[in-house]
């Protein structure tokens, strides 16, 4: 497809914040429920964390949308309205004023939103009142983390597959972008958790060396889905969508997109995980590792994001 | 559903006039904007929250770069039978009406923009003053009230032509036969054809070269055809990054290489 006259949505920063906040929440969450299914003793550390992190992210999102489109009323009409119309798209759902769309990832991320944010507060209330010497509720605790773990999956992927489903030319033919946003979830999660901890210091090395250890792999997910990315752009030939590539990889946004979202946020920490530097070094430069980890992943979600509004 | 209405315009008839553009304002009481110079006749560039109507201005040029042919086309909303803007709205303001049309209730509206990066014809237009989406409604008033849209009204050559969508059909397929007739080789109807992405296009066009020449999309899809896709390849990445957090944090302790 040509851009010819296509136009941008022309979303402000605050929706990248809240994507970037959205990832790391998810990926976060995710991570602490499967450190408490596999041992909530020894990963105890990482699931209070975890928790606390994905209920302290998710929690600006509502907020972001809302400045975004201007009135608190405006972003209930994501999930109802008084008078709903009958034909409002594919498959969509209408129960009384609620109406559910699944082929508009847009809605069906107010959903998930919604539901994340409800889990989310649960499950740090739970780890909130059994740090406070409160009886641990393991049952319930299961039930909201694998609950909230579905929810965290999609909350970090969507964002990706409602970029896919628009008629951008560095969107629509990308297919990885939801991939790729759920991996930089992963990694951007494990690594604010791993930054806490080590600015927390006297941690159980053991859990804190695991948890960097996934957050790598996480990276190397990140990398493998950005190359199809690229690939899969790529491949259809397209002189218009070709120019949008264009713009990403080799125009003016080659720069944060090379140096700050590959080089600094992925193939760094790598070099420093696989090189044996944080195991050996201070908290410090752990920490030092997941800030560089974190900005990566906003620089190559903003970065993505504004080449595919600007072309 | 009442009879689908659609909309007909044949380029090789368009003289121009932008009468068509100027009914429009004046009937959906569009504000004026300032002029945009964009090297042609054609004001504005693209479709905007005051300018649902658009005669578009192309220079056909031949291998030399010298004029070979001036086309005109007044374009509009195409009003999709499966339309990017409505599957993407996420509150259900967009909706299609019984005559088969694509409709915004402001009422609804939340102003997320997501319609306007999902048209594949760059149609739809976010207006910062009440901040909703705006387009063509094929003057929705008007045709609930028995009357056709203002701009094929207004229209002096019926280069526009407006009524049921299956009558339509058969009259550009006349027309365009011909044009083949009378020498025009490259004339062919766009977004008549129901079998493709979009299911059709109500608002349909007789084009006198490829569409790439009126920066028309050849093949249009559908943004949404991507979702399922999208969403297995990111289920696909939830199993690899789950099996990598099942693998990185079982085991004793002590294994974790610290």
């Amino acid at each position: 497809m040509e851009p010819g006259l296509l136009k941008s949505a022309d979303w402000p920063a605050l929706i990248d914040l809240y994507f970037f906040l959205g990832g790391i929440a998810g990926g976060a969450f995710v991570i602490a429920t499967i450190a408490n299914l596999i041992d909530s003793v020894r990963y105890r550390d990482i699931v209070r964390v975890g928790y606390y992190i994905a209920f302290l992210a998710v929690t600006p999102g509502p907020i972001l949308l809302t400045v975004d489109l201007g009135l608190p009323t405006r972003f209930l009409h994501m999930l109802m309205v008084s008078k709903p119309s009958l034909a409002i798209g594919m498959d969509a759902v209408t129960v009384g004023p609620f109406h559910l769309k699944p082929f508009s990832p847009m809605n069906a991320g107010a959903w998930v939103l919604l539901g994340f944010s409800l889990v989310a507060f649960l499950a740090a209330l739970d780890v909130f009142l059994e740090h406070r010497g409160g009886r641990s509720m393991r049952a319930f605790r299961v039930v909201v983390g694998v609950i909230g773990m579905f929810f965290g999956f999609f909350l970090a992927a969507y964002p990706g597959v409602l970029l896919g489903a628009t008629a951008r030319p560095l969107f629509i033919s990308a297919h990885w972008l939801g991939a790729l946003f759920l991996a930089v979830g992963a990694s951007t999660g494990g690594a604010a958790i791993a930054f806490i901890l080590s600015l927390q210091g006297g941690q159980r090395r053991d859990a804190l060396s695991r948890l960097m250890r996934f957050t790598a792999f996480a990276l190397i997910v990140e990398l493998a889905a950005l190359a199809l990315f690229i690939l899969a752009v790529s491949a259809t030939g397209s002189a218009g969508i070709t120019r949008a590539l264009a713009h990403l990889i080799a125009g003016p946004f080659s720069l944060p997109f090379w140096l700050g979202a590959v080089v600094l946020g992925i193939l760094a920490p790598l070099a420093l995980q696989f090189g044996g530097v944080i195991r050996k070094a201070a908290p410090a430069m752990t920490a030092l590792v997941c800030a560089l980890i974190l900005l990566g992943g906003f620089v190559v979600k903003y970065v993505i994001i504004a080449a595919g509004q600007a072309t | 559903m009442a009879r689908t209405l659609a909309m007909f315009t044949d380029v090789s008839l368009c003289i121009g006039c932008r009468a068509c553009q100027v009914a429009c304002k004046q009937w959906n009481q569009l504000a004026p904007e300032e002029p945009e110079w964009t090297g042609t006749y054609q004001n504005h560039a693209h479709f905007t929250d005051k300018s649902y109507r658009l005669v578009r201005f192309f220079e056909e040029t031949d291998d030399k770069g010298q004029i070979k042919q001036w086309h005109m086309m007044s374009d509009v909303c195409k009003h999709c039978a499966q339309a990017g803007c409505l599957e993407a709205c996420p509150t259900g303001a967009i909706y299609r009406t019984e005559y088969g049309t694509v409709n915004i209730n402001q009422d609804i509206c939340n102003g997320c923009r997501y319609c306007v990066s999902a048209c594949p014809f760059g149609v739809v237009s976010f207006n910062h003053d009440t901040g909703t989406a705006t387009k063509c409604t094929f003057c929705n008033d008007r045709i609930h009230n028995g009357l056709g849209p203002a701009c094929a009204k207004a229209c002096p050559t019926q280069s526009i032509r407006f009524g049921f969508r299956d009558e339509l059909a058969v009259v550009a397929q006349q027309r365009v036969a011909e044009l083949q007739r009378l020498g025009y080789k490259d004339a062919q109807l766009y977004g008549e054809d129901t079998n493709g992405d979009l299911g059709g296009l109500n608002a349909f066009f007789l084009l006198l070269g490829k569409p790439g020449l009126y920066a028309l999309p050849e093949k249009p899809k559908l943004p949404q055809r991507n979702v399922i896709v999208d969403s297995l390849l990111s289920i696909g990445s939830a199993l690899v990054v789950g099996l990598g957090a099942l693998v990185a944090f079982r085991g004793r302790a002590g294994q974790g290489g610290a």
